[in-house]
């Protein structure tokens, strides 16, 4: 696979359900060996998305490229997609449910054997392996399904809000396990609330809202295109400069420092020379980058889609 | 085609992997057989002799009484009546009825009271006494005017509920005052029984070959396969429903629609829970085959299957295949209600309507019994839905012309694909909508669009 081919390729894809509009006219690609954050509000589309991106349900418009394909059903194989919603059988062995899901992968018995073992151990679930769903905490039944997602080894790695319910230690281990798919050269994306975690993880991003794209492209593209005009500010005096109109928008004092949000046009490094000379003491002036939670919030906030958790 | 084997698998192994299936495959014949065996055995049970006083007024009752009582009388009684039903008797039955017999006659013991010169009130306070210090367990009071119409006779028993005794103390002194009031009026006995003798009358039914077939028997064979085939897709549409409301419920679907074809998925589900009833129904068939061809072999047990209407290989066959035309019917029907709904609670109220037209197949397997020819047979046994309970029950009362065979297997297949496409498009859909169950507008549109 070279690096030049996206992995997945969404183009102008909408999705109806009735008078409902569920996804319009979508478009974005996503390339090997990168995670990629698929964000947005609840009721955004997200999940309708990725069921077409899966296979699950067909277009109405555009096309799902995989690996340079059209989608189709044989592709599922190379996709390991663990949904937001997920289940286990209850009454059914840890063993046998994890071989069938290889099976359904078109994943040989002896492979799937050895890669459950496999798993099971880096999991630390190897003793629970015989024993039913019913037997196993919550935390395990995520891992059981993490593993069933990984376990045909997929090049395409699609998980919606894979870290929900799962407690900070387990956390940090799919995370490291994520980094080990991507240094393979395969596809992380995942759909999450969690801002904080898209920060942390992903190199590129898509925002949707009311089943439209609002941003998108790379996490520094992003923040750049929206970082420009805040300053973080400690200073004593000067407050004749900040309440400018033309230099400066809002202030907003916070403990110890201010947040400056500039004016239209403005540039920082005037605004610092005029601080310095109107006699203020400046201990610290830092252009700063918004965070995707401010991203997400100014984007979304104003819809009446919830809050993001 | 390597996914859809791997669902079969899966639906079967989660079928017949389970304690469940392995106790209901044991325990149906146990239980048929027990339901058949235990009144019998019961009934069988010796009661305590009952000790009984007879105060006869008359004088004249008590030695027939005594002698009705007696067990070669009881035993020539039971043969009689036995012959009038069945016809001719063979040994086994004979020596089971000798048995019941001494049973019976040795259910009395005469226990002796003077009562000479004690007035009726008297003699009742002191057999009250006796029954009440646990003495007696009965008395008898025989009135002196045996031979007017209403003479009374007093029966008092401390088992009041032990009918078998009781019937045949009320059956000997019957007979005994009747005999007494015959040789009173100086009528033979003996002539009178002769002659009042039921008439011989044999039921059996013939085929268009005129080969003749034994009519109760019949009837109760085609019971039991109605019955089998009722209760078999009852449970294993049951089955289909619960296997598809689990995955929806616990959202598996999605992970499943994101490996395989919703269509294999589905088709896989029925065939993999298909097999496993017939597995079950093969299990039962070979050893009820076994059981019957130990009994042949063994004498003795092997008379109670004479009167067994006679089943050809060609008619399991026929059986099996409508065992499988009826279950691919109801189970896509039970699939798609699978899909609709949210829970299995929910699912339960939604399997009413299927059960309810399986119920009615059922019921008209009474007017197939009773008559296999009639317009209405020919009709309910071609019919989709109706004719996977109603043919095999005809196939066993009569065998209908291929024809018919032909085309009602037609008829149904249609039917199962039509259902089956039905079921898979409201599949597709359903299974992805969580929440709230669907309503009929709605799946109506799914299976336009999907």
């Amino acid at each position: 696979m070279s690096e030049n081919v996206a992995s997945l390729s969404v183009s102008g894809v909408t999705k109806r359900f009735g008078d409902f509009t569920a996804v319009e006219n979508l478009s974005f690609e996503v390339r090997p060996g990168r995670v990629f954050g698929f964000l947005g509000p609840n009721g955004a589309g997200k999940t309708t998305t990725i069921r077409m991106i899966v296979g699950i349900t067909i277009p109405d418009e555009g096309v799902v490229e995989l690996f340079g394909e059209r989608m189709s059903p044989k592709l599922q194989d190379r996709i390991g997609y663990l949904p937001e919603e997920r289940g286990l059988y209850k009454k059914m062995k840890i063993v046998d449910q994890l071989r069938y899901f290889a099976a359904l992968k078109s994943i040989p018995k002896e492979v799937a054997d050895k890669r459950i073992d496999f798993w099971l151990g880096r999991m630390n679930l190897s003793e629970w392996k015989t024993k039913k769903t019913t037997d196993l905490s919550k935390g395990m039944q995520q891992k059981i399904q993490f593993i069933s997602t990984v376990l045909h080894d997929p090049d395409l790695l699609i998980l919606d809000e894979p870290f929900s319910g799962l407690d900070p230690v387990n956390v940090e281990f799919m995370i490291d396990v994520l980094s080990e798919f991507k240094q393979k050269n395969k596809t992380v994306i995942f759909s999450t609330h969690l801002m904080e975690t898209a920060e942390r993880l992903c190199h590129d991003i898509i925002l949707i809202n009311k089943s439209k794209k609002v941003i998108g492209g790379s996490l520094r593209e992003v923040k750049e295109s929206y970082g420009k005009n805040i300053i973080a500010l400690r200073s004593v005096g000067g407050d004749a400069v900040l309440s400018d109109k033309s230099l400066v928008v809002s202030v907003e004092v916070h403990a110890d420092e201010k947040d400056i949000v500039l004016a239209d046009g403005a540039d920082s490094q005037h605004l610092l020379r005029k601080l310095v000379e109107s006699g203020a003491t400046v201990t610290k002036f830092e252009q700063v980058e918004p965070t995707l939670n401010d991203i997400f919030i100014e984007q979304v906030g104003g819809s009446k889609s919830e809050p993001p958790a | 085609m390597r996914k859809f084997l791997a669902v079969v698998k899966h639906e079967y192994k989660k079928v017949v992997y389970k304690w469940s299936f392995l106790l209901g495959t044991l325990l149906f014949p146990v239980l048929g057989l027990g339901f058949a065996i235990v009144p019998a055995i019961i009934f069988s049970l010796k009661g305590e002799t009952t000790r009984i006083v007879v105060v006869d007024a008359s004088g004249k009752i008590l030695p027939r009484l005594k002698e009705n009582l007696s067990s070669e009388r009881i035993k020539e009684k039971a043969r009689q009546a036995a012959k009038e039903q069945i016809g001719d008797l063979n040994a086994s039955q004979e020596e089971k009825m000798r048995r019941g017999a001494d049973q019976l006659a040795s259910g009395f013991t005469f226990v002796d009271y003077p009562w000479a010169g004690k007035s009726v009130a008297e003699i009742r306070q002191d057999l009250n006494t006796k029954a009440a210090t646990d003495e007696i367990d009965a008395y008898l009071l025989i009135p002196a005017d045996v031979e007017t119409k209403n003479a009374s006779f007093e029966f008092r028993s401390r088992k009041g509920g032990d009918f078998v005794a009781n019937d045949t103390l009320k059956d000997a002194l019957n007979q005994a005052v009747r005999s007494q009031r015959l040789s009173d009026a100086n009528i033979n006995e003996t002539l009178v029984k002769d002659l009042s003798q039921n008439i011989a009358f044999e039921a059996k039914s013939i085929n268009e070959k005129g080969e003749e077939k034994d009519s109760d028997m019949l009837f109760i064979a085609s019971l039991v396969i109605g019955m089998l085939i009722y209760l078999t897709l009852t449970i294993y549409g049951q089955v289909i429903l619960g296997a598809v409301v689990e995955e929806k419920e616990t959202r598996i679907a999605e992970v499943l629609f994101s490996s395989a074809r919703p269509f294999e998925l589905m088709f896989g589900k029925l065939v993999g829970v298909g097999l496993a009833g017939l597995t079950q129904l093969g299990i039962w068939v070979i050893s009820l085959a076994v059981l019957v061809g130990v009994a042949a072999t063994q004498g003795g047990a092997g008379d109670l299957l004479t009167g067994l209407p006679s089943i050809s290989p060609l008619m399991v066959f026929l059986f099996l295949v409508y065992f499988v035309v009826g279950y691919f019917v109801y189970a896509s029907i039970f699939a798609l209600i699978g899909a609709m709904v949210t829970t299995v609670q929910e699912g339960g109220q939604f399997a009413f309507p299927p059960i309810m037209i399986m119920l009615i197949g059922f019921y008209f397997c009474f007017a197939v019994i009773r008559d296999p020819n009639s317009d209405l047979s020919f009709w309910v046994s071609i019919a989709p839905l109706f004719a996977p309970l109603t043919m095999p029950v005809r196939i066993l009362a009569e065998m209908p012309p291929f024809w018919q065979i032909a085309l009602s297997i037609f008829l149904n297949v249609l039917t199962i694909t039509g259902l089956v496409w039905l079921a898979s498009r409201v599949y597709r859909v359903g299974m992805l909508m969580y929440g709230k169950r669907a309503t009929i507008p709605e799946v109506w549109k799914w299976i336009r669009q999907a």
